[in-house]
């Protein structure tokens, strides 16, 4: 009887030393997940920052792109409510105007900075990464005091926090340290003594408040960047964000002049419009400075390197195709296929009319498609976006734009469309899944 | 020319049409159903916005041989002078239109976007229109019709009538 009670009383101690190591390190943990509140300040009157900083610091939230997610469409600017969906769940972009009980008007510079570089607000909660610190901790001091001073000086607007909606256990913020523990890395970016001063600056504004990567990049199951894979191409907001590496999908090799204006204006000539969340990143760039915006575009097109011999015979194969008055036809071999067929006819009738006579001046004249970036991307989702949602410059501003043919092609009609616009537009070979990606995208909301 | 066979308004027509013609000649010209307008003819302006389905289309740039047999709804099919259906009504009650030559393709767009979704918010309404142009600029009564026409069609739910 004593043996077996023995027996029972040894797995029940064990049991009580794990649960007892596992509350130890659940504290511990905690303990190091701690962030102390920073003391409340007086919202500092807007007098008390000199114009040129706060300026400079305009010239930098456009850098930074804080609208996109700390703007509503037509709500107050930086008042908050952007729902961003993630893997994770809904996280609100909060107010960050100087609002003293709702925005940042209580936040001392130094708690500004903690947020911008440690993701912790200044009660000290730790902050979900989807605001890109992995990125804005790089930035350096005196850019941030510019910041810190454009906020200030914003006009407080009363806009209350809403409630993210994060799937389990994800609500328990003091879990987002693990994440940092991680995945937030400080290094700064490194200066490469062999590069240009304007390289260097851009290098610098790209991995800091630029956070390209954050959607140019593949990310983990973490949600954590890839940063083996940089520049490699990732998606955003259902979009398929293209690669600014040597794996590049534009057909013609990008320039500096091309670039810039692409990043001044959404539009570069013989290239794509910006489409997606790629519009607000360039509506945002409208207050950068444009030495700022060279520098980005001076350090994009190193990562970019030169062409490989495969893509200058691509290039000068889509110049070609692209010179031709419409999209070369579908060739006899593959005569029979109807669904290459139904496309060529969708095309012809729906497409033709303004794709064929090219970019000119008329503000319906649109790109050869040869020449679109997205018939020769690895997969269709942004060209069926597109197709179905059209292109809409955002907000009230004005710009391009394509109508949307979504109510107006069947599901047949738009697989057809774009396995055709994949042959004969891109010569390439054809997407995998085509027909389940536009049902995805059907689903999808517009974004 | 092609013979076509397409669903209008609830009803079969045979036309005998070159099939990349936009929709909305075949509409106005073979079919005589002038109240889609033509403004732009290139998908711009929205004043000859038809719905195919549930969907708004913008019928000028729309070739009528990808129709197939889905169902064609003009404005004539909503209502008529005598009796108008509840978003012509709204649109009548509110005095909505000045010139008149958008409301046509208005009035679509936002029966599409009620039987889509039946309480929609101020954002959602001005998001969806925002791409039928009105030039005299009657706006704010184009908005107030729509939100009347939610409640028109809420109350005819209610009441059971037509």
């Amino acid at each position: 009887m004593s043996v077996l009670t023995r027996r029972r009383a040894a797995p029940a101690v064990r049991a009580l030393r794990v649960v007892v190591v596992l509350a130890v390190l659940a504290l511990v943990a905690l303990a190091l997940a701690w962030r102390p509140a920073i003391e409340p300040i007086d919202p500092p009157a807007a007098v008390t920052f000199a114009a040129e900083l706060v300026r400079r610091g305009e010239q930098l939230a456009g850098v930074g792109n804080c609208a996109a997610c700390h703007t509503r469409a037509e709500g107050p600017t930086f008042a908050g409510g952007v729902a961003l969906q993630t893997p994770f769940g809904t996280v609100v972009g909060t107010n960050i105007t100087p609002d003293p009980a709702t925005g940042i008007g209580r936040w001392s510079e130094t708690a500004f900075v903690r947020a911008m570089r440690e993701g912790v607000d200044r009660e000290g909660r730790h902050l979900y990464p989807v605001f890109p610190y992995d990125h804005f901790v790089r930035t350096t001091d005196e850019d941030l005091h510019a910041l810190y001073a454009y906020l200030m000086t914003r006009d407080p607007v009363p806009s209350p926090p809403v409630r993210n909606r994060l799937v389990f256990p994800l609500g328990f913020r003091p879990l987002i340290a693990g994440w940092k523990l991680l995945f937030l890395d400080s290094t700064p970016v490194a200066v490469n003594a062999r590069s240009s001063a304007e390289w260097n600056r851009g290098a610098y504004l790209v991995q800091s408040l630029g956070h390209c990567s954050s959607c140019h990049s593949p990310r983990g199951p973490l949600g954590n960047e890839d940063r083996s894979r940089y520049l490699d191409g990732g998606e955003a907001e259902g979009w398929t964000v293209p690669a600014l590496n040597g794996r590049s999908p534009s057909p013609l090799p990008w320039d500096v002049e091309h670039l810039l204006s692409y990043l001044r204006t959404g539009l570069a000539v013989d290239h794509a419009i910006a489409a997606g969340p790629m519009q607000g990143v360039v509506a945002g760039l409208a207050t950068a400075s444009t030495a700022d915006l060279q520098a980005i575009a001076v350090y994009i097109d190193s990562t970019l390197g030169s062409p490989s011999p495969s893509r200058q015979d691509l290039a000068r194969a889509v110049r070609t195709r692209a010179s031709q008055p419409t999209l070369p036809a579908v060739p006899a071999a593959v005569a029979g296929d109807v669904t290459l067929a139904l496309g060529e006819t969708v095309y012809a009738q729906a497409c033709a009319s303004c794709h064929d006579p090219g970019r000119g001046l008329s503000s319906s004249a649109a790109l050869k498609l040869p020449l679109a970036v997205a018939v020769h991307e690895p997969d269709p989702r942004s060209l069926a976006r597109i197709v179905l949602h059209g292109i809409r410059p955002p907000g009230t501003a004005v710009g391009r734009w394509m109508p949307a043919f979504g109510d107006a092609l069947t599901d047949d009609q738009l697989v057809a469309l774009l396995a055709y616009l994949r042959r004969s537009a891109a010569g390439a070979p054809p997407w995998n899944d085509l027909r389940a990606r536009v049902r995805d995208v059907r689903r999808e909301p517009p974004g | 020319m092609t013979k076509l066979e397409l669903d209008v308004n609830g009803r079969r027509h045979s036309v005998d049409v070159d099939p990349a013609a936009p929709l909305l000649y075949v509409l106005r010209d073979d079919l005589r159903l002038n109240g889609a307008k033509f403004g732009c003819g290139l998908g711009q302006c929205g004043a000859c916005t038809v719905m195919i389905d549930r969907g708004a289309v913008l019928s000028c740039i729309t070739p009528v041989s990808l129709v197939g047999n889905r169902r064609v709804r003009t404005i004539e099919g909503l209502g008529s002078a005598e009796r108008p259906g509840p978003v012509q009504q709204a649109f009548i009650d509110e005095q909505a239109a000045q010139c008149g030559y958008c409301i046509a393709g208005m009035v679509m767009r936002a029966q599409a976007l009620l039987e889509r979704t039946p309480n929609p918010s101020d954002d959602e309404i001005r998001r969806e229109l925002a791409i039928n142009l009105c030039r005299c600029g009657t706006h704010m009564r184009i908005l107030r019709a729509v939100r009347r026409a939610v409640a028109l069609i809420a109350a005819s739910v209610r009441t059971g009538a037509p």
